[in-house]
């Protein structure tokens, strides 16, 4: 048993994960989550900050269904959920969407290249989906001329988001992790299903 | 197969990523009345009833998270805070005290004005220890004869005559108070010319008693009484003239002299600074002081321009 709930093996059957399509029930599971986590993003933790700062859920959320789903996923979810969050926040659209984008794919490749099974790996993930977003941000805002001076401050700043994000990665993963569950290619429930069906699961993969 | 997979997935990337920078080229160029920010102000139209909902809703779990916050935050507080207030308390302490000094000094500062006391070489002491006895009658302060303090000298502070030295150290000395059952001092009531010896008053240590007063002396409840500038004889110390002592609180007219109840004017158990008048050997008023010291009782002597006013030696025993 792994960091992820279930058996994962290998870089070969995760990278058969791109070639399967995910289900509309997949997509729909993503897109709730997307809302309730921007609502719950805006509705409270926005309004409770740790050590000065606030946590920021939705880059953790495109981490986390990259890492569950892979790149395709992670990029498309990550597209989706940085354009809701710049609709509903009234920002610049497209600079939460590219930033997201690139988050959603990233974890998604780190899935699929190295699969990493450690428990601390989303709170690895997490941190630095979180540097990741704060520093993507800062460099869009610069790039986009706002005048803000690179001090100390904001280092502090980044710094400490990126704390309070690995300490919340945990809660946020085990709630994707259990949204998303039933609905991934990897789930051990579907594979154990699809097994039986077929006769195809062997006593060492049931292990 | 597997190529066709990176193909389609770096497709996908590139695709959402130059769709990004379309939006945000499209969405930073155009005017705030554009397409775009239209679309954006629709979706913030539609979302906010929803969202102002789902505030609602999680309210209670903000106002949870908020209390957690909020008590963490307090407490913090809460140890700066006491922090601030002992320093505060600490600061307090020493200004009151400062400001004791000061108004001490302050009203030392205007009896010397009023009474001319500089002639007299006053020293200003701090009063170190005070006799913890309910009589109260010896205080202790942080001068003696390295200042030129001595045995006799009297000692006055902003309110009036507090006393004399009794016992003198190198840097301290013993004051008695005027309270002292050994205490004496030539006196005259405020109105009139006539004078007595101020005394504890037997079974009042902290009242005192101005006796020997003429039997026609015109006594009046509250009248002052201050110093005669008068000695009994050589031991005995020369209080400038006109110190407030106390005022008459009653009248006794059962004997042949009159007397009178007088209460100090000085408050002897708050004493803080003081002054004593040293007068120096040497100076006018300490040879006033002998002259008057070696005349025959009922014959007065008048200073000079020695600023300490009349001088007589009244001889009224004390």
């Amino acid at each position: 048993m792994s960091a992820w709930g279930h058996t994962v093996t290998g870089r070969a059957k995760a990278h058969s994960v791109l070639g399967e399509s995910f289900s509309a029930g997949v997509a729909a599971r993503i897109a709730a989550l997307a809302v309730a986590i921007v609502f719950f993003q805006t509705g409270v933790v926005s309004e409770v900050p740790l050590l000065g700062v606030n946590a920021d859920l939705p880059p953790l959320l495109v981490a986390f269904v990259g890492l569950l789903c892979g790149s395709m996923l992670g990029a498309l979810s990550g597209f989706a959920v940085g354009l809701l969050v710049d609709l509903a926040l009234v920002q610049t659209l497209g600079v939460t969407s590219l930033i997201f984008t690139l988050i959603g794919y990233w974890s998604g490749r780190l899935r699929e290249l190295r699969d990493p099974q450690a428990a601390l790996t989303p709170l690895l993930v997490g941190a630095a989906a979180s540097a990741a977003s704060m520093i993507g941000y800062s460099l869009m805002e610069f790039l986009l001329g706002v005048e803000a001076p690179v001090s100390l401050e904001l280092l502090r700043q980044i710094v400490l988001g990126v704390i309070v994000g690995a300490v919340v990665s945990l809660p946020t993963w085990a709630v994707v992790r259990r949204s998303l569950q039933g609905g991934l290619p990897e789930d051990p429930r579907r594979r154990r299903r699809r097994a039986y069906a077929t006769g195809g699961l062997s006593p060492l993969s049931r292990a | 197969m597997y190529d066709k997979t990176v193909r389609r997935r770096r497709a996908v990337l590139l695709l959402l990523v130059v769709l990004s920078l379309i939006l945000l080229t499209a969405y930073f160029g155009e005017a705030p009345g554009g397409r775009l920010h239209s679309v954006q102000r629709g979706f913030l139209t539609v979302l906010s009833p929803i969202q102002d909902g789902a505030n609602k809703a999680l309210k209670p779990v903000r106002d949870a998270f908020g209390w957690i916050g909020d008590t963490v935050h307090a407490k913090g507080q809460r140890d700066q805070l006491r922090k601030q207030v002992d320093k505060l308390r600490r600061e307090v302490i020493a200004n009151q005290t400062e400001k004791t000094s000061y108004r001490d000094l302050l009203a030392l500062y205007h009896l010397d004005n009023q009474l001319n006391v500089s002639n007299y070489r006053p020293v200003t002491a701090t009063v170190v220890a005070k006799s913890p006895n309910i009589w109260y009658s010896t205080v202790t302060i942080d001068k003696g004869e390295g200042s030129g303090v001595r045995i006799n000298d009297p000692v006055i502070n902003g309110e009036g005559l507090v006393g004399k030295v009794t016992q003198v150290a190198s840097d301290g000395a013993q004051v008695s108070l005027i309270t002292d059952s050994t205490m004496g001092v030539s006196a005259r009531l405020g109105s009139t010319p006539a004078t007595g010896i101020v005394q504890p008053k037997v079974g009042a240590p902290n009242d005192l008693l101005l006796q020997y007063l003429p039997a026609n002396t015109q006594a009046n409840r509250g009248d002052y009484v201050v110093t005669s500038g008068t000695v009994s004889s050589p031991d005995d110390s020369l209080y400038p003239p006109g110190i407030p002592i106390g005022q008459v609180t009653s009248v006794n007219e059962e004997s042949a002299y009159r007397s009178v109840n007088v209460h100090p004017l000085a408050n002897l158990h708050n004493l803080d600074v003081v002054q004593v008048l040293t007068a120096a050997r040497g100076s006018a008023p300490a040879r006033v002081g002998k002259l008057a010291a070696t005349l025959p009782a009922g014959q007065t002597a008048v200073p000079g321009a020695a600023g300490a006013g009349a001088l007589a030696s009244t001889g009224t025993g004390k």
